[in-house]
């Protein structure tokens, strides 16, 4: 195995380290770069087939933890979309697609994909590498087929998605037991290979390749708007599964406390203007702990308010704590309330980075950032952002939902249609991969009929 | 002897016990011949890094390195008992991962000891994951964890009186986003039926299905029917198309 370190290529590419580290580096080997080297083997042995980031993914190039150049796709993008997010968080993916339309990019939002199933896994045990592997493979390889580039919008796909790719390529064994599965479904390349993307992309990373252009577009439509979120004081919570699982491989930055901390979410923040505070306990995770906030919940609890929502309260006064994780989002939104009944009461706003940055950008804060369905104190933080008639907006939200609501009671599906010709931003699957009409596995049967 | 000098101090179960030694050996074994076990394991300075900055290490009688310790001496009673409830504790952050100066990953392995007390049917498991069967019934069937009618309020009163205001009207507020990020209720996004009979394929062929039906038999069932109806659906779709 060739020799890694700066000014290191691999023969296809890659592999890239800059001449020079771009900000102190601690002494320690990069764990996870032969795989780059490998991948490349694997793929001229005809084992693998690599699904590459070309000129016109607009790519962007970013540092890792370790210094290595980490490419960015940020055009052409195929939603991997999270489970947690769309499901109880929905102004999290709105935003992200709020962002695209706002840069005219294009895009893939399709209902052939999977959650990763991690968080199953992790919380109850229930799965193993082989399946998680073929999950992994089934949706890369339905990405690659419309040839759109896989972004993965939660952390825990993310850092088990890393970590899935680290175990195929390492174990032949694992790429033996999981290739007649995929020959079976379908999800084999014509020659035989299984495609593997060349970088796990994780939405947040896109935010941080886009932190300029997003920065632009507030001084442009944000500020026009009376917003400003110069006095907004923030504290970043990084997620463990995008940042201490396969640690090497998520951004760092010299202007994010000069490389020495996880850089996505903090460096979009200061893009836009508003201040990073740090916070004693920034590197503690939130208490989510998968299967905990079901079943062991007052872990949970104790954890978010004693050693999050109290610190971050007391030590710096916070405005909001910005994550990047469903998980974490969830766990110190819902997890405020009940510190009342014990005297610990800390209420501060609770949002993902890209749902902050749309609403300095001027997005809507109920119709796209959905902040109906947060339980966190936004309302404080939106008088502070200078958007002093949310409750105007939010009437305008409310006003809709109950339009559909009476339309629907009443059966005028037509009239709904029509209004949704108009509404909606993003026709849903008017592009499907396969171009087929849909058929749904859930929206007829009788236990998930929607 | 019930536990150890120092370490780990909970008495070892009347249960484990009373398992025969070849039976408790074959379950620690099981655990290590996982392939990924000799990636998370290397060696151990017993520094405690990794128990200092455990989340689950502060609330619970749980230790990451107390694992990684009882591995490297082989010590087949502990790891036996720590099976059953110990290493339901761990949160899987993952932070000892990123802290431990071997780059030991003890909650990779914690992950493997779960895997293997699943698929062996322990009795704790069964009522460990008992309050996960929602989300088993809908990872197994439409391949989403979480939908927007998961978060109920009688489900979860402690995360206050915001949640009943969410829930009423549930449907319309789904169909009011503007972007196909949940519309529907009942899973987190709609899935295509390819991809839904795709993923029966993935746990029949890895056995997660065979492992489900070991652990709780009646939740089996209730997925089993949705499974054969919606590959029923599917069989009658590609005749069609023919
Ligand atoms: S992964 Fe588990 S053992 Fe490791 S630090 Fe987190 S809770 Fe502790
Ligand atoms: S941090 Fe690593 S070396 Fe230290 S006790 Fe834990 S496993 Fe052992």
């Amino acid at each position: 195995m060739a020799k890694h370190g700066f000014g290191h290529n691999s023969p296809g590419g890659l592999l890239r380290y800059p001449e020079q580290p771009p900000f102190p580096l601690k002494e320690y080997s990069a764990h996870y770069d032969h795989i780059f080297e490998m991948m490349e083997e694997l793929e001229a042995k005809g084992e693998i087939l690599i699904h590459r980031i070309t000129e016109e993914h607009q790519p962007i190039e970013v540092f890792t933890r370790t210094g290595r150049i980490k490419t960015i796709p940020t055009n052409k993008l195929w939603h991997h979309k999270s489970c947690g997010q769309c499901g109880n968080i929905p102004g999290y993916p709105a935003s992200v697609f709020w962002f695209m339309n706002k840069f005219g990019l294009d895009y893939l939002n399709e209902p052939h994909q999977t959650s990763c199933t991690a968080w199953n896994y992790h919380g109850s045990g229930t799965s193993n590498p082989v399946a998680l592997a073929a999950v992994w493979l089934r949706n890369m390889h339905q990405a690659w087929k419309t040839g759109y580039y896989p972004l993965i919008h939660c952390g825990t796909s993310f850092g088990s998605y890393k970590e899935t790719r680290e175990q195929l390529i390492m174990n032949k064994e694992l790429r033996d037991a999981v290739k007649p599965i995929l020959k079976k479904l379908g999800r084999l390349t014509e020659d035989g290979r299984i495609v593997i993307p060349q970088e796990v992309v994780h939405y947040s990373e896109w935010v941080h390749a886009m932190r300029y252009k997003i920065a632009d577009l507030y001084q442009k439509e944000g500020k026009p708007k009376g917003i400003d979120v110069s006095n907004v004081r923030v504290a970043i919570h990084n997620a463990c599964h995008t940042y201490k699982m396969i640690a090497d491989d998520y951004p760092y930055d010299p202007e994010v406390y000069n490389g020495q901390r996880p850089a996505a979410s903090a460096a979009v923040v200061k893009a836009l203007g508003a201040q990073v505070v740090d916070y004693s306990t920034w590197y503690d995770c939130c208490g989510f702990g998968f299967r905990h906030i079901l079943t062991e919940r007052e872990f949970t609890r104790s954890f978010a308010i004693q050693r999050k929502l109290k610190v971050i309260a007391e030590e710096i006064k916070a405005d909001l704590i910005v994550t990047h994780d469903t998980g974490c989002t969830t766990t110190f939104e819902k997890n405020q309330w009940i510190g009342k009944a014990h005297g610990m009461y800390h209420p501060v706003a609770v949002m993902s980075d890209v749902m902050f940055a749309a609403l300095a950008c001027g997005a809507h804060p109920f119709k796209i950032v959905q902040l109906y369905w947060n339980c966190s104190d936004y309302e404080r933080l939106l008088e502070k952002m200078g958007i002093t008639n949310w409750r105007e907006l939010r009437k305008e939200w409310e006003d809709t939902v109950k339009y559909i609501a009476d339309l629907e009671k009443a059966g005028k599906y037509d009239e709904l249609m029509e209004f949704f010709k108009e509404y909606d931003l993003y026709e849903p699957y008017s592009r499907t991969s396969t171009g087929k009409p849909k058929a749904s596995a859930t929206a007829n049967m009788p236990l998930f009929k929607s | 002897m019930d536990g150890h000098i120092y370490g780990y101090n909970l008495p070892i179960s009347e249960k484990t016990k009373a398992v025969p030694w070849e039976e408790k050996v074959r379950i620690v074994e099981e655990v290590k011949s996982d392939f990924r076990f000799k990636e998370y394991i290397f060696g151990c300075l017993n520094c405690g890094v990794c128990t200092a900055s455990c989340p689950s290490n502060r609330f619970f009688d749980y230790s990451p390195r107390e694992i990684v310790q009882r591995f490297l001496e082989e010590d087949v009673e502990v790891l036996y008992d720590m099976m059953h409830e110990y290493i339901w504790a761990c949160s899987q952050c993952f932070t000892c991962w990123i802290r431990c100066p071997f780059v030991n990953n003890p909650g990779g392995l914690v992950a493997i000891m779960r895997e293997v007390a699943v698929r062996n049917a322990f009795e704790a498991t069964k009522d460990l994951l008992k309050p996960y069967g929602r989300v088993l019934l809908k990872v197994m069937t439409t391949g989403n964890q979480l939908s927007a009618d998961m978060l109920q309020p009688d489900f979860f009163p402690d995360w206050g009186p915001k949640m009943a205001d969410n829930m009423e009207n549930l449907r319309a507020k789904r169909l009011a986003i503007p972007f196909d990020v949940g519309k529907s209720v009942k899973t987190a996004w709609e899935v295509s039926l390819e991809t839904a009979v795709e993923m029966y394929t993935i746990w029949r062929e890895t056995g997660i299905f065979e492992m489900l039906e070991k652990l709780d038999p009646n939740l089996y069932n209730v997925i089993m029917d949705i499974v054969e109806e919606n590959e029923e659906r599917y069989e009658e779709l590609y005749e069609e198309e023919e």
